[in-house]
């Protein structure tokens, strides 16, 4: 075959889109021809061009950008409830300080809205744009969660850890807000909800960690309780010491340390 | 603190963080310079903050962006007319160094590509870095998708021969500095 009949299939060749006859047509004519196989080359070397980094400054750009942006927008006064101050561990959520609070509901409500216009508009098939785009609601939601958890009413903060059971993975920063919330969300069932929530990542070192210390910094029978049994369940033979100490601490409530003395027996 | 009124601030910081690494190659690759690159991904995050409303669920959004984007440059050009086109010849020359083969071929390619006229160095972008798909890129620049194809074909045509070029004039230019110095090639021993 002539080159020029293969320059015509050569585009789709390189990003994999023959058919397996013509996929073969071209490779036999790259075996004996120059100028196209230094085509095919020259196209494979630019995987070597490397990726450029912009500056730091990029990002504090960016964010003043989106402030002024938003300063502009919201011309009414500021009301509603102001923000809750967060010991600093929740300093790592700095950068996305403004746009949360009180935008959280309509962020979920945005989001919820967005899928249901994939339900009704998209047919089985899942075609990669589909799916691509639901990567990118995927981290939207997660977004969400991270807001909803730091909402003052506790039935947010629920529907935030709820959420993030729908996950099957979760990024480092929801992660982290987990863990915070197991260890200091003044409501025990937003805590247990935590708890339930993080069971499934228990693949994750710091998971296990955070279980183990809120073990003795957990006040409350019923998440103390919740701990040991998922201790338990892990079968985490580390915890034996913590467990040890713990059923050793004053003023203890006599179900947990029955359950401490249950939960060495089993670990044994 | 300021009051937000809707989900968008969070939204565009997960797309910041997706989508500045790769649009700022796009615009680097494309003009050579990063200041300008820099500013024209600040304005593409505007423009997507502003015309969210007509971005449709259910589309490509990476090309949806990549629109956005073209436009941004485009019209900074207009308003800024460029005083002369990038000329490669501005860059310092290659030195061949023995020791990062790899290194010197990126860096000829790079310039191989800085050669080429910018709707072909745009096009190879498109579907080399920002991995676009052929039909996205059709609609991305209002044409067939047989003439995205012939339009590829075409620019990797010309950048394999200015690639080709320049590999030839670097070593020449080695060959000339240190004939005897070359490093034996293939140096690997059998066990
Ligand atoms: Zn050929």
């Amino acid at each position: 075959m002539k080159c020029e009949q293969i320059s015509e299939l050569l585009p789709d060749y390189l990003q994999g889109g023959l058919s397996p006859d013509q996929h073969h047509t071209v490779e036999a004519h790259l075996q004996q021809c120059v100028d196209c196989s230094e085509e095919v080359a020259v196209w494979r070397k630019l995987s070597l061009l490397p990726v450029e980094q912009p500056s730091p400054m990029s990002r504090v750009r960016f964010e003043a950008m989106l402030q002024a942006y938003q300063a502009g927008r919201s011309n009414e006064p500021a009301s509603g409830p102001s923000w809750k101050k967060r010991p600093s561990s929740w300093n790592f959520f700095h950068w996305l300080r403004s746009p949360f609070g009180a935008a959280a509901w309509s962020a979920a409500l945005l989001v919820i809205g967005v899928f249901a216009g994939f339900r009704m508009a998209g047919p089985k098939p899942l075609s990669p744009d589909i799916a691509e785009i639901q990567k990118e609601l995927a981290s939207t939601k997660q977004l969400v969660v991270l807001s909803m958890l730091q909402q003052q009413s506790a039935s947010a903060r629920l529907e935030g850890v709820s959420w993030s059971t729908r996950e099957q993975q979760l990024n480092p920063q929801v992660l982290s807000a987990l863990l915070h919330t197991l260890r200091y969300d003044p409501s025990v069932d937003v805590r247990l909800a935590a708890l339930d929530a993080l069971s499934r990542h228990s693949t994750q070192p710091q998971v296990r960690n955070s279980v183990v210390n809120a073990l003795q910094e957990q006040q409350s029978p019923l998440v103390q309780v919740a701990l040991i049994d998922q201790l338990v369940e892990w079968h985490d033979r580390e915890a034996k010491p913590h467990l040890e100490k713990l059923r050793q601490s004053q003023d203890l409530n006599p179900a947990v340390r029955q359950r401490a003395d249950w939960a060495i027996s089993k670990l044994n | 603190m300021l009051q937000v009124r809707d989900g968008a601030g969070e939204m565009l910081g997960v797309l910041f963080d997706r989508y500045q690494t790769p649009l700022f190659n796009f615009y680097s690759k494309l003009t050579g310079d990063r200041t300008l690159s820099e500013d024209l991904v600040q304005e593409v995050f505007l423009r997507i903050l502003k015309y969210r409303q007509s971005y449709r669920p259910g589309t490509p959004f990476r090309a949806w962006v990549y629109q956005i984007a073209r436009n941004a440059r485009i019209d900074h050009f207009r308003k800024f007319p460029r005083e002369r086109a990038f000329e490669p010849e501005m860059l310092p020359p290659v030195v061949p160094t023995d020791s990062a083969q790899e290194h010197q071929e990126a860096e000829l390619l790079h310039r191989a590509l800085l050669q080429l006229p910018e709707d072909k160095r745009e096009i190879l972008l498109l579907c080399r870095f920002q991995e676009l798909k052929y039909e996205e890129i059709a609609k991305l620049l209002g044409c067939e998708l047989n003439t995205v194809r012939t339009r590829i074909h075409r620019a990797l045509q010309e950048l394999r021969k200015s690639f080709h070029q320049l590999t030839e004039a670097t070593l020449k230019q080695a060959n000339a500095a240190a004939p005897e110095n070359l490093p034996p090639r293939g140096g690997r021993h059998e066990v």
